[in-house]
This record gives structure tokens, C-alpha cells and sequence, in this order.
């Protein structure tokens, strides 16, 4: 009993439209795992499977131990959840709307909306209707936070806020794992969830075509490095050393990609004259790239499995 | 903890209450204007008036009874616009609920929250029967004011049988819109629904039984159930109540059943 959720080959038919294909996933109790993919890929439709307002076309589904539809409204007094594209009555006031929410949890919710509501600047007096995007998000954010619920699901919680609200919330995710609670959220953006998730599953046209520490996929996507040289240098001197891909070298400049540890490089190039060097992290994005491509296929997984034709609309 | 009951209803109702109120007030409004022309058209008046029609043509239009107050008042307020207001109020609302919600997104949060289904369509239902009770109590009300003032026959207990009647119409026709709508979760197809059942509720109740020998298909219409035996005359209609109370239960049930099983916000 240590998943939060536990899904279990996934399948989710709209009409003849397949928007999961099997996927699995495992969230473990007290961890903040983020769930990354493009726009499509399903990650809406899993979140909404965990909260029962969709249904399974197949697979098993496990929400702290049971499946949302038999655990029905006892589950869900358990969970919190933020959905990605939150809409909320225009005409009554955000106070009294989170008043109503709070009402349907009948425990002291009520009671720790006003200090969210301040922690993020929300004026809880205003029809919801007149709100920005962003202070409508702030809506969705408190009415998940308030119940101080022990999983919460969160479908692109930083969308619509500014860069210092973004970081008022991470603070938040941080504070409520601190406090015991799961936090499953996702994004289309990597570094939203960098900061804040333990463990990253990559999601891809209704796959899970990888699961990771965020720390080891950082190692995975590896450094651009650039070295340059006093004089010009041999390509063949580099290429097929262990942990260096991709070597161009332009005249005295060499680049490569680097996975791993640099030593072998670092050996390689010390016979000669370095001017310059760099190294630079390959932001997670381009390894999520490479997952597209068909690249760097995580261990165990076969590549067709993993990484069928492309998703529609993401080009290699 | 899981929600405590009444909570659902009291959100909707808190949201709702204005246009609520603000279609008793119209409603009270209709009223008083037909029936304060009572005294200046009515009685021996309207008869002279209605001899020069054709008699099918008075049929069709429902003013065969325009000599007594209860005719007429049945004749205009219960036959004529205070149905359609009644019937328009709870046809929208009842594709509101549901289907307007789902459609738009506001009942996602709800949906989430530890309250079942079946409570969200439930007391949703509520809010509905509650509106419909509200609609047909204020007609009643002011009618009953205008009696007094007027000095109009309407007895207090047929004016109750009368609004009883209106609100299981208003109600049963709700229900069917809501039911459709939560079956769905499209407000076009409940609106749709609920407004084509009252269209032809009327035409099977009025034209019908112009045409020979099909004067039993009016039996089949919502409409002749609602005011076919005229309750501000007669009294309470069991039967027309009873295959109200029918069909609202029928439809209602089936949106349940539906709501229950199905995908949620799965259009969005």
C-alpha cells in the first residue's frame, strides 16, 4: 500500500478516438511526481480516470487503494484536484463560490480558504466573471490546497500565473509534501516541473514512454560541451569515446554531446592545447525531443512500443 | 467526509435565486394583466364576441369557456402564456442544470468534490421541483389576491388544484428536459427535447380532435394531462397528475441511470 495511484495498462476509448493506449503509472505516497507531455497526449484524460469522471475503457485503476468508482465520494473527499481548464460560474463572487465548494467538503476547509486566498492575492469579494485568467487559476488553486487533501491533482497548475505566483505555488506543492500529501501535476513545460517533482513519467500519445528520477534524466539529457583548441584537431580522436555522441569539429572548435561522466573526453583532449571550454546542461526538453525521435530509448522499454509514429502535431 | 445533503441544491440556488425570482415576477405580472381585463371582457361580453369565430378556430385557440372567471382565467393565464412562462423557466432550467454545466464547464469542480453522482443529479432535480413549486405558487397567490379584489368566482381550492396542476406540468416537462440533458450532456438536445414534448403536447391537445375520429390522440399529450380536465373548474385531475407525476419519474429515472454510468466533461 505505498501507491498513491497505480494504473494499470490504461485504455481510454472516446467513441472510435483512442486517447490511451495502455498507459501505466505509479505515484508513490508522499512523492511529488510530474506528469510531462504535449498538449494531447493525454494527460488530461488520466487525471480525470483518477477523479471518476471518465471511465476506464480497460485496464485497473487505484486511487489510494481503490478504484475511483467504487470509492466514489469518500475517495474523492480524499483528493484534491485542479483542472486544467478550470471554469467557474461568472456571476457569483470567488468568496462565495469557494464558500460552496468548501461547503461540499463539510470539514474545516472552510476554514483555510481565507489565508490561501490572501497567501496569493485573491480578492475574494469579486464576481468570478470579472477575474483574469490568472486569479481564476488562484480560484482553482485554493479550492484544491483548502481541504489540505492527502493526493493532489493537479492538471497544469501554473497556467496563467506570473513567474512570482508560479514560485508562490512550487513553494506550496513543496509544503504540502512536507506535510505528508502526493502530488501528481502535470505540464506541457519541463522546468514548471523540474523544480518541484521528485520523478518525472514522460507521457506520449496515451503512453507513459518514461519514468524518472528528475535528477537522472538531467544526467540522461546530458551537456553540450564545446571545447576549443590552439590548433586544429582530428575528428577521429573523439568520435567513439565512451559517453560522447554527436562530435563536430570545426576547425580548432569541437562540440559533442556528452552523457555521462567527461573523463574519457577529458583524457582525449588533454594531450593538447584547450583555449576554451564549456559545458551546459541539456535542458529536458530536448531529451523529450529524443524521445520523440526515437532517441534514447529508456532501458527495458522496446523502442517500438515506446515510441510508435509521431504524435500528431509535434514534428521531429 | 463526504458532502452534507441539501449542499448541492443550496449552491444552485444561491446562484439562481434572482432569475428565479425575477420569472415569479413576470409571472405574477402576466396574471395580473389578463386577469384585471376580466371585468371589461369577460362574462356575456366574450361570448358575443367569440359567436362571431368559427368554432374549430375557438377550440384551437382553448377559448371555448371565456363566460366565467374560471374559464377565463383558465382560458388565458393557465392555457395561454402563464404555461409558456412556466414551461420556458423550467425547460431551461432543467437543460441548465445538468447539461448547461457540463457543457460549460462549472460542474467539474463539483463533480470532483467527495459528493456522488446520483446527489449531484438529485438535488439539482430538487432545485428544479422547487422552481416549478415557486412558479405555480405565485400564480396562485395572486390570483387569489385579484379574487378578492375583483370579486371573482375562483374558490381557494380550485385555485390550488389549478396551481397544483401547473407546477407537475412545469415539473414533469423540466424533468424531461434535465433528464435529457444529464443523459447527454447536451443542452441543445434538452432543450430540444423539452421544447418539442410541449409543442406537440399542445398540437395533440388542440388540434387532434379536430380531425374525425382521432380525437384519442389528445390522451396522449402532456398538455391535455395538465389542463384537459380544467382544474380551476373541476378541481384537482387525478389522472392528468398521476401521468404527470409518470412521466417526470420515467425521465428522471433514465437521466440518472444514464449520468451514472457515463463519461463526464469528456466533450470538453
Amino acid at each position: 500500500m505505498d501507491a498513491a495511484v497505480r494504473v494499470r495498462g490504461l485504455v481510454k476509448d472516446y467513441g472510435r478516438t483512442r486517447a490511451l493506449h495502455g498507459l501505466d503509472l505509479d505515484v508513490r505516497r508522499g512523492e511529488v511526481l510530474g506528469l510531462l507531455g504535449p498538449n494531447g497526449a493525454g494527460k488530461s484524460t488520466t487525471l480525470r480516470v483518477l477523479l471518476d469522471l471518465l471511465r476506464p475503457t480497460a485496464g485497473s485503476v487505484e486511487v489510494l487503494g481503490r478504484s475511483p468508482q467504487e470509492g466514489g465520494a469518500a475517495l474523492r473527499a480524499r483528493i484534491g484536484y485542479l483542472p486544467g481548464e478550470l471554469a467557474l460560474p461568472p456571476r457569483v463572487t470567488a468568496g462565495r463560490h469557494l464558500g460552496h465548494l468548501a461547503a461540499l467538503r463539510g470539514d474545516g476547509t472552510a476554514a483555510r480558504v481565507p489565508a490561501l486566498a490572501e497567501r496569493f492575492g485573491l480578492d475574494l469579494r469579486r464576481p468570478l466573471g470579472t477575474l483574469s485568467k490568472g486569479n481564476r487559476q488562484k480560484v482553482g488553486i485554493v479550492q484544491a490546497f483548502a481541504p489540505a487533501p492527502e493526493l493532489l491533482v493537479l492538471d497544469e497548475p501554473t497556467s496563467g500565473l506570473d513567474p512570482l505566483l508560479q514560485r508562490e505555488l512550487r513553494l506550496l506543492v513543496g509544503e504540502a509534501r512536507d506535510a505528508g500529501a502526493t502530488v501528481l501535476l502535470s505540464s506541457h513545460a519541463l522546468d514548471e516541473v523540474e523544480e518541484v517533482a521528485g520523478r518525472v513519467a514522460m507521457v506520449r500519445a496515451g503512453l507513459v514512454v518514461d519514468v524518472d528520477a528528475v535528477g537522472a534524466l538531467r544526467a540522461r539529457a546530458g551537456q553540450h560541451v564545446r571545447l576549443e583548441f590552439a590548433a586544429p584537431v582530428d575528428r577521429a580522436a573523439f568520435a567513439g569515446l565512451p559517453g560522447v555522441e554527436e562530435v563536430v569539429v570545426e576547425g580548432a572548435v569541437l562540440t559533442c554531446l556528452l552523457r555521462g561522466t567527461p573523463d574519457a573526453l577529458l583524457r582525449a583532449a588533454a594531450p593538447r592545447t584547450v583555449v576554451r571550454w564549456s559545458a551546459q546542461d541539456r535542458e529536458l526538453e530536448e531529451l523529450f525531443l529524443d524521445l520523440y525521435r526515437g532517441r534514447a530509448t529508456p532501458a527495458g522499454t522496446p523502442p517500438a512500443a515506446a515510441v510508435g509514429g509521431p504524435p500528431a502535431g509535434v514534428r521531429p | 467526509m463526504t458532502a452534507p445533503a441539501g449542499t448541492v441544491l443550496g449552491g444552485e440556488l444561491a446562484a439562481r435565486r434572482r432569475t428565479l425570482a425575477l420569472w415569479c415576477l413576470s409571472l405574477a405580472a402576466v396574471t395580473v394583466l389578463y386577469t384585471s381585463f376580466y371585468p371589461s371582457v369577460g362574462g356575456s361580453k366574450a361570448d358575443a364576441l367569440l359567436a362571431n369565430l368559427p368554432a374549430d378556430v375557438v377550440t384551437a385557440l382553448g377559448f371555448d369557456d371565456l363566460g366565467t372567471a374560471a374559464g377565463y382565467v383558465s382560458s388565458t393565464v393557465f392555457s395561454l402564456l402563464g404555461a409558456v412562462l412556466t414551461l420556458v423557466c423550467t425547460i431551461g432550467l432543467g437543460a441548465g442544470l445538468v447539461a448547461g454545466a457540463e457543457e460549460d464547464g462549472t460542474l467539474e469542480l463539483e463533480l470532483a468534490a467527495p459528493v456522488s453522482r446520483s446527489r449531484v443529479y438529485l438535488e439539482r432535480l430538487a432545485l428544479l421541483w422547487l422552481a416549478a413549486a415557486a412558479l405555480a405558487t405565485t400564480v396562485v397567490v395572486v390570483l387569489g389576491v385579484l379574487a378578492l379584489a375583483l370579486d371573482l368566482d375562483l374558490t381557494p381550492g380550485r385555485l390550488a388544484a389549478a396551481g397544483l396542476a401547473l407546477a407537475l406540468f412545469g415539473g414533469a416537462l423540466g424533468t424531461v428536459a434535465l433528464g435529457l440533458g444529464a443523459a447527454t450532456g447536451r443542452r441543445a438536445v434538452a432543450l430540444a427535447g423539452g421544447a418539442a414534448l410541449a409543442v406537440l403536447g399542445y398540437v395533440l391537445a388542440y388540434v387532434g380532435p379536430l380531425v374525425d375520429g382521432a380525437g384519442w390522440v389528445r390522451h396522449l399529450s402532456p398538455y391535455d394531462w395538465y389542463i384537459g380536465a380544467e382544474p380551476l373548474a373541476t378541481g384537482v385531475d387525478e389522472r392528468g397528475g398521476a401521468l404527470l407525476v409518470a412521466l417526470a419519474v420515467l425521465a428522471g429515472a433514465l437521466g440518472l441511470v444514464v449520468f451514472r454510468r457515463r463519461d463526464l466533461l469528456a466533450q470538453r
